[in-house]
């Protein structure tokens, strides 16, 4: 039979500069199918195609820069076909701008500082390394999350831009596990960086922080 | 001084595409997309005319006399248009009207605020950013007769909005980044 209809999933933006999308393929009709996406720029007549299907991976399509517009509606569409016929999916309109997604804070380090006798965790990191924070053309604010390493609740925290951020009341002797995530002025928080472990040391105060 | 100034306008520029992007939310919650695609709805933004960066390369190689004055255009492009909008959002055929009327009212004065900081602040940036390019809205005061075309069209000019307000957002953070040169921690 002909190719079932494919549905476009997600479409996402790391930088705000180049952007993925990705779909789910229907069935394939018991046959060979390929899939073709296909686009048309707000207010041009030109019907584009995909220009990069391998660099994000399997059913997806990866707009580099040159290919990238913000503030421009994409109206996208993924066309299923075989032997016997082809299959359209629904359209989707996109506008990078809704569609920023960043990757996670990267350099996660937790150092264990002490201010009159009372330890305390310096938590610090990086913007992910596309984001070009610098300019000015992305603005990242951070949450940091934390939990003693038996625990399940984590305490979370909101950063705001700042690259840097203490935490105090630890439990004496404590493991902790320490992330970080980071959210453009507007659109999506990136996931959760990578666990970073980190022991308070023994202090004569025995109190439940977290 | 003009760091302050655009920190501070950047932080208005910020709350006021958050704004849009909830009141865009809340016309949604009530109004399904298929209702919107059927309509016959004008093509073009009223401010599509102003020639504007569209990706970083382009924003990042721009004065910035030049990304202040797109950004107060934009802005003053907006001042009848919101007008429209919130007389219309008082008949608005909607669950959620009165919400929708009190966040236009909310949108207006943010933008009023923002454009007499972005006048001040142009005063100090020499006379190249003293020029704003005139955007007229000739789309009207009626949005529309029946129930569909009335949200529909009033739907696209909040779409409208919300585009304008997140390009301000980005000029401004672009300008504000490149005056805290001497702060690197700031961007």
């Amino acid at each position: 039979s002909p190719p079932g209809k494919p549905t476009l999933t997600s479409c996402r933006s790391p930088e705000k500069e180049t952007f993925t999308c990705w779909w789910e393929p229907g069935s394939d009709g018991g046959l060979p199918t390929t899939y073709r996406l296909f686009y048309l720029k707000e207010n041009i007549e030109t019907v584009y195609e995909c220009p990069d299907y391998l660099t994000a991976g399997e059913n997806s399509c990866f707009f580099s820069k040159n290919n990238t517009s913000i503030w421009v509606n994409y109206n996208i569409t993924v066309v299923a076909t075989n032997e016997l016929g082809s299959t359209m999916s629904d359209p989707v309109d996109i506008d990078v701008m809704y569609i920023v997604m960043p990757h996670p804070p990267e350099k996660v380090l937790v150092s264990v500082l002490e201010d009159k006798d009372w330890p305390f965790l310096r938590v610090s990191w990086e913007p992910p390394q596309k984001a070009d924070t610098r300019s000015g053309w992305i603005t990242l604010v951070y949450e940091v999350r934390i939990k003693l390493e038996e625990k399940d609740d984590w305490e979370v925290h909101l950063a705001g831009q700042q690259r840097v951020f203490n935490i105090f009341s630890l439990l004496s002797g404590g493991t902790y596990i320490v992330q970080v995530r980071c959210k453009p002025d507007h659109g999506f928080w990136s996931e959760w960086s990578s666990s970073t472990y980190v022991k308070v040391p023994n202090y004569f105060h025995r109190e439940n922080s977290v | 001084p003009i760091g302050d100034l655009l920190d501070r306008a950047s932080q208005r520029s910020d709350k006021l595409h958050s704004l849009s992007t909830t009141l865009t939310q809340e016309l949604d919650s009530h109004f399904p997309p298929i209702g919107r695609a059927i309509m016959p709805r004008p093509s073009m933004c009223h401010t599509s005319s102003l020639q504007t960066p569209n990706d970083k390369e382009q924003a990042l190689q721009v004065s910035e006399s030049d990304l202040l004055s797109l950004a107060r255009s934009l802005l003053k492009s907006w001042a009848d248009p919101l007008v429209i909008l919130s007389v219309s959002a008082n008949t608005l055929p909607h669950p959620a009207q009165s919400t929708i009327s009190n966040k236009l009212q909310e949108l207006q004065e943010h933008t009023k605020n923002l454009g007499d900081g972005l006048d001040v602040l142009s005063g100090k940036m020499g006379p190249a950013a003293q020029t704003v390019s005139f955007l007229p809205y000739s789309g009207g005061n009626d949005i529309g007769q029946d129930r569909l075309s009335k949200l529909a069209n009033f739907h696209f000019l909040l779409s409208c909005f919300r585009r304008d307000s997140h390009k301000i957002d980005s000029f401004l953070k672009v300008l504000r980044c490149r005056a805290a040169k001497m702060q690197p921690e700031m961007c």
